[in-house]
């Protein structure tokens, strides 16, 4: 594990030597969550690739922009948010995700030890995506975020610009809307 | 102030309805099944290695070498 940064906030800018080290201890550090929030935002394993690719590509570009003022993880986050509504706004569909059929999934990384598990995670997965696919782009963006146990709602509202208890509000829809399409999808 | 949040958040948690999944995996609300999500979801190796690519074309002398030595792989 590389730690050049110590917990979620960049102490002192690095110099032009220490960023690769520093950006390759950020990519260890958020690359899972980020992949995450872009698979399931996306709705398909290769744009989320490229996406996340993309998203750490900008990051290491503009990281002389970053103010250390937020933690690493919510100036990661909000160039993905970005990164994805503008994929979505360009490509002027939702049907996109009804074209992610299996062979696409079968394509996607699960960590599992037996190949009932595999089956099994990749059904789960189906299912949540679905259920997520029912729901408006900013409640399906609220459960990713709040899914990452180290975003607390604080910091929710200031990647995606709302107050806090609108993000409560919002989080305590979302869920009752997300589990009623869960449950519907069995 | 964080964990005063997040305690809300759990408050909240538990009024939501539990979610019941094929798998035989029981879940008490949608924050704790996408936190499985998120855990079963691995990173394809082939992002850092296409990221080290991509970075030594935008910064060739910044960049050399420098994810295959820190994350040890010899296909990175």
């Amino acid at each position: 594990m590389n730690e050049p940064v110590e917990g979620q906030r960049v102490e002192s800018r690095p110099s032009a030597e220490q960023l690769p080290a520093v950006f390759a201890g950020f990519y260890d550090e958020h690359s899972r969550v980020i992949y995450y929030l872009t698979l399931r935002y996306l709705g398909d394993p290769q744009k989320a690739e490229d996406a996340t690719h993309d998203v750490f590509l900008k990051a290491f570009q503009r990281f002389d922009q970053f103010r250390g003022e937020a933690s690493v993880r919510s100036w990661l986050y909000r160039i993905a948010i970005n990164h994805c509504q503008n994929l979505c706004q360009s490509w002027h569909n939702r049907n996109i995700f009804a074209n992610s059929d299996d062979a696409v999934w079968e394509n996607s990384a699960a960590r599992t030890d037996s190949p009932l598990r595999v089956l099994e995670t990749k059904e789960l997965g189906q299912r949540i995506q679905k259920a997520l696919n029912e729901l408006s782009d900013e409640y399906r963006l609220l459960l990713l975020l709040v899914a990452d146990q180290e975003m607390s709602y604080d910091e929710i509202g200031a990647v995606v610009g709302q107050s806090t208890d609108a993000v409560r509000g919002k989080l305590h829809r979302a869920r009752k809307s997300f589990a009623a399409h869960f449950d519907k999808s069995k | 102030m964080k964990q005063q949040s997040k305690l809300t958040a759990k408050q909240e948690q538990t009024v939501e309805p539990q979610l019941q999944a094929k798998a035989g995996h029981e879940f008490q609300n949608s924050d704790e099944l996408l936190r499985f999500d998120a855990e079963q979801t691995v990173v394809p190796p082939e992002i850092a290695a296409r990221l080290e690519r991509s970075v030594q074309k935008i910064a060739p002398k910044k960049s050399s070498g420098w994810f295959a030595r820190i994350f040890g792989g010899n296909n990175l």
